[in-house]
């Protein structure tokens, strides 16, 4: 199992307001590992530190101490202008709040991270309709996010984390803003990654119904990891 | 890559088209402003310089000037200033083959000719036979005076055309006047013509307003019949044409040196000769005229910069916005470069459609505003260019500080932004 590791947090700490006595430490040193494959939710109530944690994961962030190896890229060595490419490579997100962009239909939404990674236009839009057809989203692959609902909001947000074939998908609470019809569908297809082309998912969530429906289930409370439940 | 970010900031400017609209203005408004008055000082500078050149590009004026101006001069002094006929004739043989005529006029005096019910308004000139070349004068019917007129101071003269229009309508024929003898009334002394030549009349661009009717054309007679008028045999100054093929410039220079040498007695040291080409001249009023629009030009541009400024603001206001996306487009792995070049495009293409808009507004007010001011309009195609560079340069400059900010934002923060 050792071999197949995709992601290695070690005593991962994060504190704001360094060095002033107002110093508040988020995380206390996190031991994380995450085999390539892995559907694992990280559970939490709200301010346990989960969302900071994913920050770290998906490098939005950096961590004040700690290591952090992601597919043999020491994250915590390499330069900030280095982080976007990696990124995009890596990490594909998924937020509760979609964050597609306004103006541009989802077509091109789905384009954006090849457009960064250098994708030819042809290819681009290949694919994008590929991934657009794969979240059940190919009719409405022209509209923009305001013609759209929250769920097909989210499948194109899907669609999009998956575009540059990432190591990883994050996602952060992605039913969050879903009814419990449309966030069911949302989960099917996370499930459906996961079972047919064996993405490594992280979901992030302080639903423990929904953390039940991974394979293993990482629950941190107050900046530590207090449990963890792998299904047999 | 330039593809899509033009893509994307037509998006953002047809998301707001009021407000790219309004940043535009401030463009527009500047640009055309440049351009109308770039197109207006093109359009004077060629008129004045067509008008100078019909004077003759081959000319050179001579006269004498005091050295002093603030002197006071008398009477003898007066006589001093005249150039001689000997002094003339002395030149013509010194510059034989390089010099084509010499022209010598005299004013006889101002003064109406009545036919009938209408009436012309008359400047007599007398004037020597180099007259009408050195001033490109065309016959449209009869001819020049002959030596004999010149020499006897004969009472023949060459009207204009308009001359002719005046006293017998617009259907008059050349033999209506060539042949027939006038009376000209100059302050109630009266002088008979008899007219052998019409020549065209050129009407001096701009700087002839005013009626048809009022407008005063010369009639052209002997210079020795205008000195027998005016019992005044003065030349303060001549015209110097110089044959085909001769510098004038250069030409004047060495006819100065002659002229100063040969009226070395009679300058003394109160006067000198001046010999200056319609060359110089030319040269020298465009020179002024392109300085004098380039300097207003350069204020119009103050109001580009103005709407510059307009751009960065609401750059500003835009990133400001755009916050969220900017931090997502940035998960999603945009290098910051590219972030800073979607928001350089973005204040780019503003000021580019401004510039284009502000170009074709100011053509406009250029040309109407050249028309009425009676010069046929000449668009400065350098101008359009260092319009469109400019507006693009104004978008690179203004929109750098706000998408070098935007450039700069912390993913996480922008992701945070509300």
């Amino acid at each position: 199992m050792s071999n197949d590791i995709l992601l290695s947090a070690k005593n991962i700490r994060k504190s704001y307001y360094i060095g002033t006595p107002n110093e508040l430490e988020i995380l206390h040193g996190i031991d994380l590992d995450i085999h390539k494959g892995e559907f694992v939710s990280i559970v939490g109530q709200s301010g346990s530190g989960k969302s900071t944690l994913m920050n770290i994961l998906g490098i939005l962030d950096r961590q004040t101490s700690g290591e952090y190896i992601l597919d043999g890229i020491d994250i915590s060595k390499a330069p900030n202008k280095a982080l976007s490419a990696l990124r995009n490579k890596h990490i594909g997100f998924v937020f509760q709040t979609y964050n597609l962009i306004a103006r541009t239909d989802a077509i091109a939404n789905v384009e954006m991270p090849m457009l960064y990674a250098g994708v030819p236009e042809k290819q681009r839009r290949k694919r994008a309709i590929e991934l657009l057809k794969m979240v059940g989203m190919e009719e409405r692959m022209h509209h923009t996010p305001d013609e759209l609902s929250g769920g097909q909001k989210q499948r194109v947000a899907i669609a999009r984390a998956m575009a540059n074939d990432p190591d990883i998908i994050l996602a952060d609470e992605p039913t969050g803003a879903l009814d419990s019809g449309t966030g069911r569908l949302v989960m099917d297809i996370f499930h459906e990654l996961h079972e047919k082309q064996g993405k490594t998912i992280v979901l992030i969530t302080h639903s423990n119904e929904l953390a039940a429906e991974t394979p293993r289930i990482v629950t941190i409370s107050d900046g530590n990891i207090i449990a963890e439940k792998k299904m047999a | 890559m330039i593809k899509e970010n033009c893509k994307l900031a037509l998006l953002s400017i047809k998301a707001n088209k009021m407000r790219a609209f309004l940043t535009m203005l401030g463009i527009i408004i500047g640009v055309a402003a440049v351009i109308a008055i770039m197109t207006v000082g093109n359009s004077m500078t060629n008129g004045v310089q067509k008008q100078l050149e019909s004077y003759g590009v081959q000319n050179i004026t001579i006269y004498v000037n005091p050295i002093d101006y603030n002197q006071e001069l008398s009477e003898a002094d007066y006589q001093t200033m005249k150039i001689t006929p000997e002094t003339l004739h002395k030149l013509a043989n010194q510059f034989k083959g390089k010099i084509s005529a010499i022209s010598v006029e005299a004013s006889a005096g101002s003064g109406t000719v009545i036919k009938d019910a209408n009436k012309a308004n008359v400047d007599i000139t007398g004037v020597s036979a180099g007259y009408f070349k050195a001033n490109n004068i065309k016959l449209k019917g009869g001819n020049l005076f002959n030596e004999f007129a010149y020499e006897q101071g004969k009472n023949t003269a060459i009207v204009a055309d308009k001359f002719a229009e005046q006293l017998f309508g617009v259907n008059y024929s050349l033999d209506d006047v060539l042949g027939k003898e006038f009376e000209v009334n100059i302050n109630d002394e009266y002088m008979n013509i008899t007219v052998i030549g019409v020549y065209e009349y050129q009407q001096s661009g701009s700087m002839m307003r005013g009626s048809n009717k009022n407008i005063s054309t010369s009639v052209y007679i002997p210079l020795k019949t205008a000195w027998n008028y005016s019992h005044d045999e003065t030349i303060f100054d001549a015209t110097v044409v110089a044959a085909e093929g001769q510098d004038p410039v250069a030409l004047s220079t060495e006819i100065k040196t002659y002229l100063t040498d040969v009226m070395a007695n009679t300058l003394g040291d109160k006067f000198y000769i001046d010999a200056y080409s319609n060359q110089t001249m030319i040269q020298e009023n465009t020179k002024t005229m392109n300085q004098m629009t380039l300097a207003i030009s350069m204020i119009a541009a103050i109001a580009l910069i103005v709407g510059g400024i307009g751009v960065m603001n609401i750059m500003t206001v835009s990133i400001t916005e755009r916050t969220k996306e900017i931090g997502t487009r940035k998960a999603l792995g945009a290098p910051d470069g590219m972030i800073m070049l979607q928001f350089i495009s973005e204040a780019i293409i503003i000021c580019l459609i401004g510039g284009v808009i502000g170009i074709v507004v100011g053509l406009l007010l250029g040309n109407i505003a050249a028309h009425f001011m009676g010069y046929t309009p000449e668009v400065s195609i350098a101008s359009i260019y260092m319009s469109v560079g400019f507006s693009m340069a104004i978008g690179v400059f203004f929109g750098y500080s706000p998408a070098k900010h935007a450039a700069n934002m912390n993913p996480i923060d922008a992701l945070r932004y509300e």
